[in-house]
């Protein structure tokens, strides 16, 4: 087995690449409305993602503290806040069902 | 001429990112555990995380290094599969990021996470114009990631559950809000439906991990059939 500096070295790199590669190789990709189009909607297809399987995943309380912070960014536009009381209120009804 | 990358827009960025650190701090606190059980010492787990810096990544390779049957391209294999959604995080930061110098943008990237990367597509939309907001939104999660890993080589055994404060749901929490936001600023409900879609039908089958990816792909070639 290889030394743990050679381990890292090889693991460092293999992420780099992993973060480099898909920001370089659009480089080479000629520009069109549809490729466009598509960079913009992947983060919310990512988010949507994330989410989705959160609540298939997880409790009903985290399903409805989740539910909640989407109803609260959709009532007052303010995202990062609706998420930290989203989390807040999952922490809480987990602690309310535990006990 | 490249964008503004700016002082300005890193405090702005950190700042948002501060929000995002403490469930950061509890799961490098968590792999910072797993690597004293793997007897690491603080050294190469502090090296580990400074150099991959992803959580679901080190834990892979972690569980495959102390099995110790493994070669090199096993290890690089791991570690690929793992951090395969950064190709498709880095291309869609192209065309935003490009207007920073390849120095700036290649320095903002080793600094992009999850979590970091979610936000900052978020502030894009919302018309964020300086470069270094996402490099910002990576400082605090790079020092919550290597204070818990130092934390939980330390005195790992003596914190709290990451459950019990809901750490675990920061990302989805912050993903679900964010994806809103847009929504409600008129970004097209399509990507999202699909990426839901098939996220929840493929990842039974091959996983959570190349499951969002997969929902990336497919929300992204809707949005081009679409154009």
């Amino acid at each position: 087995m290889a030394d743990f500096p050679v381990l890292l070295l090889v693991m460092a790199a293999t992420s780099l690449a992993c973060r480099f590669a898909g920001f370089a190789a659009m480089r080479f990709v000629p520009d069109h409305p549809r490729l466009s189009a598509a960079l913009r909607a992947t983060p919310l297809s990512v988010m949507a993602a994330i989410s989705a399987l959160a609540v298939a995943s997880g409790q009903v309380t985290d399903a409805l503290a989740l539910a909640a912070g989407v109803a609260l960014t959709l009532a007052t536009g303010r995202d990062m806040a609706a998420a930290l009381v989203a989390v807040a209120l999952a922490a809480g009804l987990r602690a309310a069902m535990a006990g | 001429m490249t964008a503004r990358f700016s002082r300005d827009g890193l405090w702005r960025g950190a700042r948002d990112g501060v929000p995002l650190a403490f469930g950061i701090f509890l799961y490098g606190a968590g792999f910072g555990l797993v690597a004293v059980q793997a007897q690491m010492a603080l050294g190469p787990a502090l090296a580990m995380s400074a150099t991959v810096f992803s959580g679901s990544a080190q834990l892979a390779a972690l569980n495959l290094m102390a099995t110790g049957q493994f070669t090199l391209w096993t290890l690089a294999a791991t570690i690929l599969l793992m951090n395969a959604r950064y190709f498709l995080f880095g291309a869609a930061l192209r065309p935003w990021l490009s207007a920073a110098t390849p120095a700036q943008a290649y320095g903002t990237l080793m600094l992009t996470g999850d979590a970091n990367w979610i936000v900052t597509m978020r502030a894009i939309a919302r018309g964020e114009e300086d470069r270094a907001y996402l490099a910002g939104t990576g400082l605090p999660l790079v020092v919550a990631w290597l204070g818990g890993t130092a934390t939980g080589v330390l005195g790992g055994s003596m914190l709290a559950e990451p459950r019990t404060f809901a750490a675990d749901l920061l990302l989805p929490a912050f993903a679900a809000t964010m994806a809103a936001g847009m929504m409600r600023d008129g970004a097209p409900v399509l990507p999202a439906v699909v990426g839901a879609g098939v996220a929840l039908a493929l990842a039974p089958v091959v996983g959570a991990g190349l499951a969002i990816i997969a929902a990336g792909l497919c929300g992204a070639a809707a949005a081009a059939a679409r154009g």
